[in-house]
């Protein structure tokens, strides 16, 4: 055999087996974002605001929108 | 359909001849790319040099480059000032939108022809024969490259990045364009117009085939721009 | 259609939340337990089609496997080509597949835009086939290189079927770009597939236009024009057949896993969605009591 044919069999596989592992090396960093991270990630802040729930509220919560506060009100 | 086509093209082409920026800096462009051309294949010139024999190729690389800035030109008037929102609430056919718009490009893109012509056959000594091929293949290929042009100037136009996407689309889509206009104007000035007829054939085909295209697929797209 | 957007765990907030659920977040939330949804919803049933996929993935890679050892061991060399035409069982498959990709993507373009077939299903089948499809290209293109150095002498050449193959990959690279324009799932997906109609309609010109420029090829066939003869041994044959199958089957099976790709960042982006929405409601609840 001569170089060619392996070049070209490791070339092809090779590349194949990459794209196959990056695909599933997203969907699996995408499931984890899914499951813990994107979670975590927005939990973040009220978790550290709920330590102080009757402390003092209404300075903390300042930068949230009282015009946002009444529709879910309603809808419940 | 006629009448808003007719409308939107004076409205471009209005633009154009008070904002100047065709005249002003696309046949400059088109006139250094052919100077760029001259520097990297010249200095020997005159029958037979690389330069000569490869003018009608040259020729439309520096039509195909200066359609783009054309099209982008094109597409920059209507994203000034929310003017494409106005565009779209006018109640023009989306047909007449993209056959007007394409006519204006294709308006200014005939006359840089004309001049790039000259500098073509002026600066890489090669005689201007087979006047008839000549223009007929010079029509048909600006009708080409103005239908994908605008196809793709509406689709890229939603993108911030639209500058570097046109291109990317545009220059596959018109490599055919490329092929048989060159080829056409080889034959052309190599004094065998026979020889061309089956590649201005070609150039109609693509031309009449995304005529159709844009005239169907602008609405969608303009919607969405 | 095997494809569809299975929701593939139990507990898993959707697109459509209850505000039962979204109460019960809250109060996970106030536990200091912050990931306790996100955990419950971390551990998925194997659905039947996922069952489907991994099936298909061993069965293509058992076809790879066995493709390459009757490729490379077992089929005798050609006489005319020697050991060269090993890469029979390599390049015309890939190539294969990237017709597929491409006409994959091009008819689910057209029912993404036919009224009744509507359905986001599509843009993502069409997304996913023409990525692989992009993937296939650029193998068909290196694989055929590869192969043309030692039988033609050159790494390149200006024929037709090259030519065009090029074009594809940038054209559909092209489209790739469209694809990634920012907007509503809705816009973008009628857009990417306009675009794809554009590029397909691109493909015929292109071949034929370049066919007449320079018509030089050698046909893409395993039988000998001129005696009308076939020079492929019998094992050959089969171990043809057979890379055929096993790079269709690698197809799907990649296809499939690039549209749960797809599904899983559509879903990212309604959680992220949902989630924005309860943590301002929670926020502004808070700042009331």
């Amino acid at each position: 055999m001569n170089g060619y044919v392996e070049a070209g069999y490791v070339v092809g596989l090779g590349t194949l087996a990459g794209y196959a592992a990056s695909l599933v090396a997203r969907e699996r960093s995408a499931r984890r974002r899914l499951a813990g991270g994107g979670v975590r990630q927005v939990a973040a802040p009220s978790a550290s605001e709920s330590p102080a729930p009757g402390g003092e509220p209404s300075t903390v919560e300042r930068p949230a929108s009282p015009a946002a506060a009444p529709p879910p009100r309603h809808r419940r | 359909m006629w009448r808003d086509a007719l409308l939107v093209a004076g409205k471009d082409l209005r633009i154009e001849a008070r904002s100047k920026v065709g005249l002003g800096q696309v046949v400059p462009f088109a006139l250094v790319v052919v100077l760029l051309f001259g520097l990297a294949l010249g200095p020997a010139a005159g029958r037979g040099s690389v330069l000569s024999l490869a003018a009608p190729g040259l020729y439309w690389v520096a039509v195909l480059l200066a359609t783009v800035l054309a099209v982008q030109r094109s597409f920059a008037i209507e994203a000034l000032d929310g003017a494409s929102d106005g565009l779209k609430l006018s109640g023009l056919d989306p047909a007449g939108i993209f056959v007007g718009k394409a006519a204006a490009v294709c308006g200014q893109l005939l006359a840089l022809e004309v001049v790039l012509a000259g500098a073509v056959a002026l600066l890489y000594d090669r005689h201007l024969a087979g006047g008839l091929l000549l223009v007929a293949s010079c029509l048909a290929a600006t009708v080409g490259l103005v239908s994908v042009g605008t196809i793709y100037g509406v689709v890229s136009s939603g993108s911030r990045q639209r500058e570097t996407l046109l291109p990317l689309l545009f220059f596959p889509m018109v490599a055919p364009i490329l092929l048989a206009a060159t080829k056409a104007w080889d034959a052309a000035l190599a004094g065998t117009p026979g020889r061309g007829t089956g590649w201005l054939d070609v150039l109609a085909v693509f031309a009449v085939a995304y005529l159709a295209m844009g005239t169907v697929a602008f609405g969608p797209l303009l919607e969405d721009a | 259609m095997s494809l569809t957007t299975t929701p593939t765990g139990p507990g898993r907030p959707g697109s459509e939340v209850p505000p039962a659920q979204l109460t019960a977040l809250d109060a996970a939330r106030g536990s200091g337990v912050g990931s306790v949804p996100g955990r419950e919803g971390a551990r998925r049933r194997r659905s039947g089609h996922d069952v489907a996929i991994t099936a298909t993935g061993a069965l293509a890679l058992a076809g790879v496997v066995a493709t390459v050892w009757l490729g490379l061991w077992v089929t005798p060399p050609d006489r005319f080509m020697g050991n060269l035409v090993r890469l029979l069982y390599i390049h015309p498959s890939i190539a294969w597949v990237m017709y597929i990709c491409y006409g994959v993507a091009f008819l689910a373009s057209l029912l993404y835009l036919w009224p009744r077939t509507r359905s986001l299903r599509f843009d993502k089948l069409a997304g996913a086939s023409s990525e692989v499809g992009v993937v296939f290209t650029g193998l068909t293109l290196v694989t055929g290189s590869i192969w043309g150095r030692p039988t033609w002498g050159v790494w390149w050449t200006w024929d037709p079927l090259l030519t065009t193959t090029a074009l594809l990959f940038v054209l559909y690279l092209g489209y790739l770009a469209v694809r990634r324009i920012p907007g509503e799932p809705e816009v973008c997906a009628r857009r990417s597939a306009i675009a794809a109609l554009v590029a397909f309609v691109d493909v015929p010109i292109c071949y034929f236009s370049v066919l007449w420029w320079r018509s030089l090829h050698q046909a893409p066939t395993v039988a000998d024009p001129i005696t009308g003869k076939t020079y492929i041994h019998g094992s050959m044959a089969w171990t043809l057949l057979l890379s055929f199958v096993t790079f269709t089957l690698v197809y799907a099976w990649l296809v499939a896993r690039r549209y749960r790709l797809f599904v899983l960042a559509e879903r990212e982006g309604d959680e992220g969605l949902v989630l924005a929405i309860e943590e301002r409601r929670a926020e502004s609840l808070q700042g009331r009591s």
